[in-house]
Formats: C-alpha cells, structure tokens, sequence
C-alpha cells in the first residue's frame, strides 16, 4: 500500500509528489497521458496546435455543454460533433507543460470578496476560510522552487510579499516593449514587468530560456518553464503510472479505499492508499467524484452537500489587438519590432480594484503580449477581405506577404471574475460514454452579466494604449466564452460541511484520506490565471498530509 | 508520394482521394473526377506562388484523409465539397472543374465561394494547403523552407524529427 495516491499529474498533483516524496513518503501519481520529457517536445504548429497532439481525440473523449441563457434555458452541444474541446494536456505534468506561465498572485481582498465588494445578484459569491497571509509562504515557494522570473515595482496593487524581488531576473523583452512603457507613462498608468514562471537563466538544475519564439502551447525543450514535470516531478521518485485513466475511488462511510484505473487498452489496475489526492483539473475531478457514487454516498463521492460539481467557474474577459505597421515606424522601429523569440511582457493592474459611477467594483489584469508566432493560424486570419469575401491568387499573396512582413500585432488579455452561478456547474451523462465505457462530464455553462461589464471597462481602459502607440485595426472582444484552459471550482472549500466539499485544508469533509488540489476547490477566482494558485495551494496541502501521515 | 502509410486501414481511407466521384445531373451520367485531381487543381488555383516557391502542397491532402485526428466529418465535407464543386462546373460549363480553362475555374470559384458550402469548402481546402506549404517541411511540404523563407519566418527550435501522423 503506497502512503499517497495522486490522481493527475499538473499543477494540483506534482508539488504533493514532489513534497511527500521527498519526505521520504511512498508516492504514486497516476496519469492518463504519456511521459515526455525536454528532448522529447519540439515546436511542430501542424502536430501540437492543429492536431491536438496532448489532447485526448474527440472522437474517444468529449464532453456534453449545455450554454445556459439568462432565462435558464440552455443550448446542448456534443463535444464530439461540434468540436468544443475542454481538454488541456493529458501528460505527465499536465497543461502545466502547455502554459505560457503568466504568473501573478491573488491578492488579499481576492481571499474576501464578499466582504468587501459585496453581495452580487446571482451570483454565490462567498470569502474564502483562508487569507492572503495564509497562502503568501507558498506563493514565496513557489518562486523558489518552481522558479519565477520578474521585477517588482512599485503600484498601487502591489500585494504584500516576503522577498523583496523574484529570484530570477526578468526575461529579455522585445524592442517595441519600451515604446509600450513611454505609451503608459504618458496615460498615467502603471505597467508592470509580467512575472514568468521561467528561468531567465539556469538554476534550480534546469537550463534558462532560450527563446524558442513558440512558448504559449508547445513544451519547453529546455526545461525554462516551470512545469510540473520540469520542476518537481522530475525532481523527486515518486513513482508515475502513465496511461492511468482513473475511473471510479472506492470508498467505506469515512474512507476512500481504492483508486480504479483503466489502461488504453480497456485494462483494468487498482491502487491501494492511506491517502488520496485528486487533481485531474476541474471538471474531470468534479467528473470522477460524481462517476464514484456508492450505496454511502449515493450522489457522489464526498457530496453529502450536494455541492459537488456546483459553481464552475472560469476566467472572465477577453482579448483585444491592434496592429502596428511599418508604415507609421523608423527603420530602427521597424527592426526592434520584428525581433522574435524575446518577450512583451508587460501588465496592467491599475484596475485590479477600481471605482465606477460611484461604485466599488472588483476589476481585474491585463497581460500584453504579440500575437502567437504560430504561422498557418496567422496566414489563415489573413484569408478574408474587409467585406468577408474569400481571397485568393495574388490578392492573396499580396496581402499575406505584407501583412506578415511589414506588420505585427500587439494584443491583451483581459482576466477578471468569472462570478459562479448556479448555471454554471459539472455534471455527468449517465447515458453518453468515452471510449473507457464512462459516463462524460457535462460542462454546463453560464457567465454573469456583471463579467461582461467589468470586462469591458478593462478593454476600453487598455485600448487606449493601444491607440497611443498609434496601432492601427484596434479592436477587443469581451464575451463569456469560456477559457477551457482557465477553470476552477466544483469542489469549492469552506467551514461550512453542508455549503462545500471541501475543508479549509481542502481534504472532503466527508471523507478522512481524500484531498482534492487541483483548482476545483476555488470558491471564487480571482482575477489572475490560476496556476500560480494552484501550485502555492498544493504545496500549502503538502504540508497538512505530512502532518497527517506523521 | 512522399507519405509513409502506416497501416492498410489508412491506406484504403487515403485511397478515397484518387478514387472515381461519379458527377450526375438528374439521372445521367456527366463526368468522373477524383478528389486529388480536382484538389490538385484548386491548389494551383487558389495559392500559384506555391509553385513558384517550388512547394509542392497537393500530396500533402494524402496525410490530411489518413489521419487519425482529423474528424470523418471534416473528411467527408471535402470529399462533398468535391462533388458540389464540379457538378457546379458542369451546370456552368458543362465540363468538369479539371478539364476547365483558368478563366473559367476562375468563374467558378467566385460563384461557389459566395455560397455558403463553397466558402467553407474553399476555406478548408485552403487551410490544408497552407498547412503543407507553411508547416514544417517535415510534411513534406514547405520544400527547402521556401515557405518560411517567403515570409521572412523563423520558425521555432528545435524542429520536430518526424511528422505527427
């Protein structure tokens, strides 16, 4: 029997592997994906970002989404036909190794929403049962021992640290990044350098960035970014079981027992632990609980408050872009430009906390940063004219080679709260199965209209940078479409027994040996994106465990 | 052809692409076309200054119906796309898309790209292309990087060793 059992391998599994079994613990960690390391990822846009390569096939795993409106009624999609992918890297280190690791922490009033912005008509937004200064020794730890690049400013946002400064200096930015900064100065706004989960030199026995020019999606081939699997799984023994679909925990009325998985080829294994940790990403733990029900938890494993699944959330806002062309640029502007590889990274957080109209509202980030280097999906925007009629011949090759040539775009990322609702929550359909013969989840979706609004102030505030580094096409899109990649809640945490799943230390309070940390225990989240969290709440758990196993 | 098949199951699925569509107008027989040639042709059509890069972009449709993760759906919307195109040709000119001088293809693709299918068909049958003539020449498109080369593209390190098939 190990002492742990891990169920999933990124952000939420990999610090507790790393943690425990370096402690000397007996670590398994089970991974539907394969193995890959450094030597193995390269940077094929035909192979990673068209074919999906880390992802499950749509065909063999999907997910059923119902698209709520206001008036609750809801829009069903088959993942499978409509090609609506929720999956975000099943591989020894997760979407961790996919990341582009834009990295900033919640900050204290993040931890206290209710308290301080209010209630919100519905929406169940709630305080967390832990603080700012709860989780900032892990934050710091993270920094350490995952590795974060950066520099500290002074801003108005800035949230109480521990260290003074990252202990990796910024990564090398591009030229175009100081027009943004004059840009900012002259509006008033404070810029702040964006912190990276990337070494911008060597440490930590990984090699520093080498500026591959494709970051965002593809795995980092010189173990730069702090990957789960880069920078812990790879740093301790525990043992990793790939090609592990975990179907269903076995439980008795205070333990869970088993973990039952299948291979690719439809086997069936079993592991035995003292504890179990899960960490498949939000909806797939959400999934695996509710697939786990039994006679002593009849609607779902841990969910005797029947909130199980409720209050998914995601990352609210959007993007916005505009272009900068040659035209408008000196010949030393116009090389400073074009250099690839080297990053923007820059932020805005001036109205992370803002006031409108009288009112306090929670506002949000914005990251900037160029428009992905990914060749074919750039080309395949550029197919259409201004009256969206198709192009082609030497319209198209005219306009392709100029475009891409004389011309780059600068965008932003807009992240605020995605307020969970009641119409937003995972469920399972007992009736659609994957190829392992399990009920799929069911993502149900809904954004409140209260994202969209504080989205937009965020965009209109950011476009006017982008209007004064005289970019041209300036446009943004905030929606409540859903980032498959930024998700969280499910399994929310909290004091209360019968209003979450989870305790303050995020172990069910139903059950005495489950933990679930990956993001699903987020009862709000933030305006950041998450895997910063993640990983300081994983290692904050680590610590209760040891205590436990002790 | 330049594709490794890795199985006769792929083989007998790329195998549609030179296989007969059998074009009707009502009840007679018009013409007979393969989905590759008519491709073929499109992609001289739609992108010529692949050619003068010296890319080569048709072989890589062989790839395009054998993979394993590009949806039957998706397959089955070109092979449609194929037969709607020429039997629009043949209502046009009477001739099928292939034995069509420049101007008329020309002619055609104008009028099916203002149609709803013909503009997802064309678009498709566009992404595929840019895909062998701007993805890695792994592919076995993008000869010598002319693709990259063109745009002043850099491309990203390391490259991959072997296609993703």
């Amino acid at each position: 029997m190990y002492d742990v059992c891990i169920i999933g391998s990124g952000a939420g599994g990999s610090p507790i592997a790393y943690e425990l079994a370096n402690a000397g613990f007996n670590v398994v960690v089970l991974e539907k994906g394969e193995n890959y390391t450094e030597s193995d990822f390269n940077k094929d846009e035909i192979g990673v970002t068209r074919r999906d390569m880390f992802t499950p096939p749509l065909n063999e795993q999907k997910h059923i989404i119902n698209e709520y409106k206001a008036d609750g009624t809801f829009t069903r999609y088959d993942g499978e036909k409509s090609g609506w992918n929720f999956w975000n890297g099943s591989l020894v280190g997760g979407s961790s190794n996919l990341m582009s690791g834009y990295f900033h922490r919640l900050k204290p009033n993040d931890f206290k929403l209710k308290s301080v912005y209010g209630e919100i008509k519905g929406a169940n937004v709630v305080d967390w049962p832990i603080s700012y200064e709860d989780l900032e020794p892990y934050y710091d730890k993270v920094e350490k021992v995952v590795g974060v690049s950066g520099k500290i400013v002074k801003h108005k946002q800035q949230e109480p640290r521990s260290s003074a400064d990252f202990p990796y200096p910024e990564l090398q930015t591009n030229g175009a990044t100081k027009w943004f900064d004059v840009a900012c100065k002259e509006l008033n706004y404070e810029f702040i350098p964006t912190p990276r989960a990337i070494l911008s030199q060597n440490g930590l026995g990984r090699n520093g960035c080498y500026y591959s020019n494709f970051c965002g999606s593809y795995g980092c081939a010189s173990g730069a970014k702090g990957s789960g699997r880069a920078a812990l799984l790879q740093k301790c023994n525990a043992k990793i079981i790939t090609d592990a679909f975990v179907y269903k925990l076995e439980s008795n009325d205070k333990k869970v027992t088993r973990a039952y998985y299948y291979t690719s080829h439809g086997i069936r294994h079993s592991v035995q632990a003292k504890i179990f940790v899960l960490s498949a990403q939000a909806i797939e733990s959400s999934r695996l609980l509710l697939n786990s029900k039994n006679k002593y938890f009849p609607n779902g494993l841990a969910n005797s408050s029947g909130e199980l699944g409720k209050n998914l959330i995601f990352s609210a806002g959007g993007t916005g872009s505009g272009r900068f062309v040659f035209e408008k640029l000196t010949q030393k502007q116009q090389e400073e430009l074009m250099q690839v590889g080297v990053f923007f990274n820059r932020s805005l957080q001036e109205w992370y906390d803002y006031k409108d109209k009288g009112k306090k509202y929670k506002g949000g980030t914005v990251d900037f940063l160029f428009e992905h280097q990914n060749l074919i999906s750039r080309v395949m925007r550029e197919v259409y004219d201004e009256n969206g009629n198709l192009l082609w011949g030497d319209a198209l090759k005219d306009k392709l080679h100029k475009r891409l040539t004389t011309s780059r775009m600068l965008t932003f990322e807009v992240f605020n709260d995605w307020l969970p609702t009641d119409k937003c929550f995972v469920g399972v359909d007992e009736k659609v199965k994957d190829k392992y013969g399990v009920p799929v989840g069911v993502i149900n979706l809904y954004g409140h209209p209260h994202d969209l609004e504080v989205g937009e102030y965020l965009a209109k505030k950011s476009v006017k940078v982008l209007e004064k580094l005289g970019c041209e096409e300036i446009s943004y899109d905030i929606s409540a479409a859903p980032p498959p990649n930024l998700v969280a809640g499910g399994c929310r945490f909290g004091t209360d027994a019968t209003k979450s799943v989870l305790d303050k230390n995020c172990k069910a309070h139903d059950l005495d040996n489950l933990y679930v940390s990956d993001a699903s225990f987020m009862p709000t989240g933030g305006s950041v994106p998450y895997t910063w969290t993640i990983y300081a709440n994983s290692f904050r758990i680590a610590d209760v465990i040891k205590a436990q196993l002790v | 052809m330049i594709v490794n098949l890795r199985s006769r199951r792929t083989f007998l699925k790329a195998g549609f692409l030179s296989s007969a569509v059998f074009l009707m107008d009502g009840c007679s027989l018009f013409g007979i076309t393969t989905p590759i040639d008519t491709i073929s042709v499109m992609h001289k059509d739609l992108f010529p200054e692949a050619r003068h890069l010296g890319i080569t972009t048709n072989s890589y449709m062989y790839i395009v119906f054998s993979h394993p993760r590009i949806s039957e759906k998706d397959k089955t919307f070109l092979k449609n796309g194929v037969k709607w195109l020429n039997e629009e040709a043949l209502k046009m000119y009477k001739r099928t898309y292939t034995k069509l001088s420049s101007p008329q293809r020309q002619k055609v693709l104008e009028y099916v790209t203002q149609i709803e299918w013909g503009d997802s068909f064309v678009y498709d049958v566009m992404n595929y292309m840019f895909e062998a003539m701007l993805g890695d020449p792994v592919y076995g498109g993008n000869n010598h990087e002319a693709g990259w080369k063109w745009l002043n593209f850099q491309g990203g390190q390391p490259r991959p060793k072997k296609a993703f098939l």
